[in-house]
């Protein structure tokens, strides 16, 4: 215990008086047997925090925090015990394979930094690069990583581009110059990549005049919002939900999307950063469309298991749970009686595709938010 | 006649109250077993007091200095109250003093005669008081921070690891204390403090049923002790302490966690409860005042009526009706002397 209240972070852990409030609203303990006061208890008795599984389980969600009397912050205690556990060389391989690429390519995927905008030419509307244009241009569009490479968040960028365009918005994107944040590689334990990103992303990013960025990617937003002040870096910062929410007159949504959707509140948009409404805002503008709350929604909303590393942790973690946090949370959603579960987040699409079809709900469509407007532009 | 405010003890419920009744110009005997004033501080060298670690011999000390300067104060030593006039107030008390037994006339009493700590040896956990030196009781460790030295009695070397173990002889019907002794979870996590700061470098635990830290004392006593003494507060007792390898091992069951605990311990300090006093039951008994099944003066009208008791003119404070701290013997005092001084037959304080 004093290790880790040594660490800076991990000072709030002894704090914890057992009250356990955190326990119930812990994601990873719905699915087994964890939650910060069995962590603290846990290491109270002799657990060696810095060495065992349980440390790569937490996915920094924050739902304990939103609830605990004594303000025990396992958002800073995990990555401050990770990054001294990543330190002496102890880190899960899959997530070390992770870093690895992220190191090597600027991506989480591995992708060749040169195919980064390749999702482009199907857009069906014209996306500036600014490596080729660098005019100013009003709104940066920080692609991140999964909707740069994976297929299904490709078709949510160009959606995306569709809908900016359809309002307006002059906008541009990096291009092969963008490299990943890397939140989640930060809250995973790897500080140092995360500064080593951040001095490049600043780099780039001084080389363009542009009012504001837009990211898709809750955790590229908590990053640039929260992170990138606190060395010096300030930039205006938006979601695209919320870049969207007040121009969605401009969209003329007017083909009917007769349908029962639910909502994902990603944990970095929602509980980290406050922000519950605009992603709703743009559902509800949609005509046809019936939106319909699962049980655990906004503030309390379930975590998708990606965060803090989980992203690329599900095999490690498969021996401690007994499905995984999407499988949970799809199943929640399906419960609703919804046929669509939209989402905000790159990270989400592909966990709880696979979810919806390894729980037997395939009927259930998951569908980026910037889709489900895209199909009701007229 | 001459009456007088008699109050039988001089710890800190008797203090307050002849203090009190004192300072409103009210004639006050003050009989004392002992040969000084201070009560239990004094008696078993507290170091401090509970929850500000004043310096327990500078607050007695200054209790006594302002006792000693109300105009009208008799302060009986080496005395013991032993015989009270039948029937109605005032009463005539009985005093044996060194230089003899006097008298005094009283229409009002104040019990103060205190508690006594709970003998280790009689809790059924079998914790081995008596038999490991290395396992001592809260009053122990205190005199033990008094001296400014803490060590395992058994080898004078500072112990490494050191646990607290708390309801020891409260909360238990068969023993038959079923009360919590209300200052022990207060007391344990002061002390824990206190040897956290004289040995940087120990580990102090704290195993308990429930951490009771009423009020301020939360934020007093228990968040400073965890977050900035790093004490460890486990919850779960410990039932069994045996000897092993020079050491201590307590056992017991971590209970949010369902599954058994064995650690090792340097030092293990019971965390004992309260009782009446010898004092206590010997003065309710010659008073004829009612007594609770556990020995303490049982109060007539609580809650707020907390100090008079079955006999007219015959009130008590402190411990000598419960388990209290020293807010509560404060209090206590100041309510019992408000009571007794309205008793006088003449208008005191001018």
């Amino acid at each position: 215990m004093a290790k880790i209240a040594a660490l800076k972070g991990g000072e709030t852990l002894q704090n914890c008086y057992g009250c356990g409030k955190c326990v119930p609203v812990c994601p990873v303990d719905l699915v087994g047997e964890y939650g910060p006061r069995k962590i603290h208890r846990r290491v109270q008795t002799g657990l060696d925090l810095f060495k065992a599984d349980e440390l790569w389980m937490c996915t920094t969600c924050a739902n304990c925090l939103r609830v605990c009397p004594k303000q025990v912050n396992m958002v800073e205690v995990m990555p401050a015990v990770r990054e001294a556990a990543v330190a002496a060389g102890d880190i899960p391989e899959e997530l070390q394979l992770v870093m690895e690429k992220t190191f090597r390519y600027g991506n989480a995927l591995g992708e060749n930094p040169r195919r980064r905008h390749a999702w482009t030419k199907n857009a069906g509307v014209p996306v500036r690069v600014l490596t080729n244009e660098p005019d100013p241009v009003d709104v940066l569009f920080y692609v991140e990583d999964y909707w740069s490479y994976h297929p299904r968040g490709q078709q949510a960028a160009q959606a995306f581009s569709r809908l900016m365009t359809r309002a307006g918005v002059d906008f541009a994107i990096l291009g092969a110059e963008e490299k990943t944040i890397g939140d989640s590689q930060r809250l995973a334990g790897e500080k140092g990549l995360f500064e080593a990103l951040m001095d490049d992303v600043v780099q780039v990013l001084g080389k363009y005049e542009f009012n504001r960025i837009v990211t898709p990617d809750p955790h590229g937003f908590n990053a640039l919002v929260k992170e990138y002040p606190k060395y010096g870096h300030s930039y205006e910062v938006l979601h695209y939900t919320q870049l969207l929410a007040p121009l969605v007159d401009r969209l003329s949504l007017t083909k009917r999307v007769d349908a029962r959707v639910t909502f994902h509140d990603p944990c970095y948009l929602g509980r980290h950063n406050g922000e519950y409404d605009a992603p709703r805002t743009l559902i509800q503008a949609i005509p046809g469309v019936e939106l319909v709350e699962m049980g655990r929604c906004k503030g309390n909303s379930y975590c998708c298991g990606g965060g803090g590393g989980g992203m690329w942790l599900d095999g490690f973690n498969a021996n401690h749970l007994s499905e995984r946090l999407s499988e949970r949370r799809v199943r929640e959603a399906a419960e609703t009686g919804a046929e669509i579960l939209a989402v905000c987040c790159p990270y989400e699409v592909s966990r709880f595709e696979d979810a919806a079809k390894s729980t037997g709900n395939e009927s259930l469509k998951v569908m980026d938010i910037a889709e489900l407007l895209d199909l009701a532009i007229g | 006649m001459d009456e007088r405010v008699v109050v039988i003890g001089g710890g800190p419920a008797g203090l307050s109250a002849a203090i009190a009744a004192g300072q409103l110009g009210a004639p006050v005997t003050v009989v004392e077993k002992l040969g000084y004033l201070g009560g239990r501080p004094i008696e078993e060298h507290y170091a401090s007091l509970t929850p500000h670690l004043a310096d327990a011999e500078e607050v007695m000390g200054g209790m006594v200095h302002d006792l000693e300067a109300c105009a009208d104060v008799e302060i009986l030593l080496e005395s013991e109250v032993v015989g009270v006039s039948e029937g109605d107030a005032p009463f005539t008390v009985s005093i044996r003093t060194p230089r003899g037994v006097v008298e005094r006339t009283s229409p009002s009493v104040i019990v103060a005669t205190g508690f006594q700590h709970f003998d280790p040896g009689r809790e059924t956990q079998l914790y081995g008081y008596y038999e490991f030196p290395d396992v001592v009781a809260l009053q122990d460790l205190e005199a033990m921070l008094k001296e400014g030295s803490v060590v395992r009695p058994s080898n004078g070397e500072a112990p490494k690891r050191i646990c607290f173990v708390q309801c020891v002889g409260s909360r238990d019907r068969q023993i038959g204390n079923e009360y919590c002794s209300k200052v022990c979870c207060g007391v344990a996590s002061k002390e824990a403090t206190e040897v956290r700061m004289a040995l940087p470098d120990s580990e102090v635990f704290i195993f308990y049923i429930d951490m009771r830290m009423y009020g301020y004392w939360e934020s007093q006593i228990y968040w400073p002790a965890q977050e900035k003494h790093h004490v460890q507060y486990v919850k779960g007792i410990i039932t069994e302490v045996l000897p092993k390898d020079g050491k201590l091992l307590v056992r017991g069951e971590d209970t949010t966690m369902g599954r058994p605990m064995e650690i090792p311990m340097d030092l293990v300090v019971l965390s004992v409860g309260m009782e009446p006093s010898p004092g206590t039951r010997r003065m309710a008994q010659m008073l004829g005042i009612e007594q609770n099944k556990y020995g303490f003066v049982e109060a007539k009208n609580p809650p707020l009526d907390t100090v008079s008791t079955s006999r007219d003119g015959v009130f008590a404070v402190g411990t000598a009706l419960g388990p209290a701290d020293l807010e509560d013997c404060a209090s206590s005092g100041g309510l019992a002397a408000a009571r007794a001084v309205a008793r006088l037959g003449t208008r005191v304080g001018g």
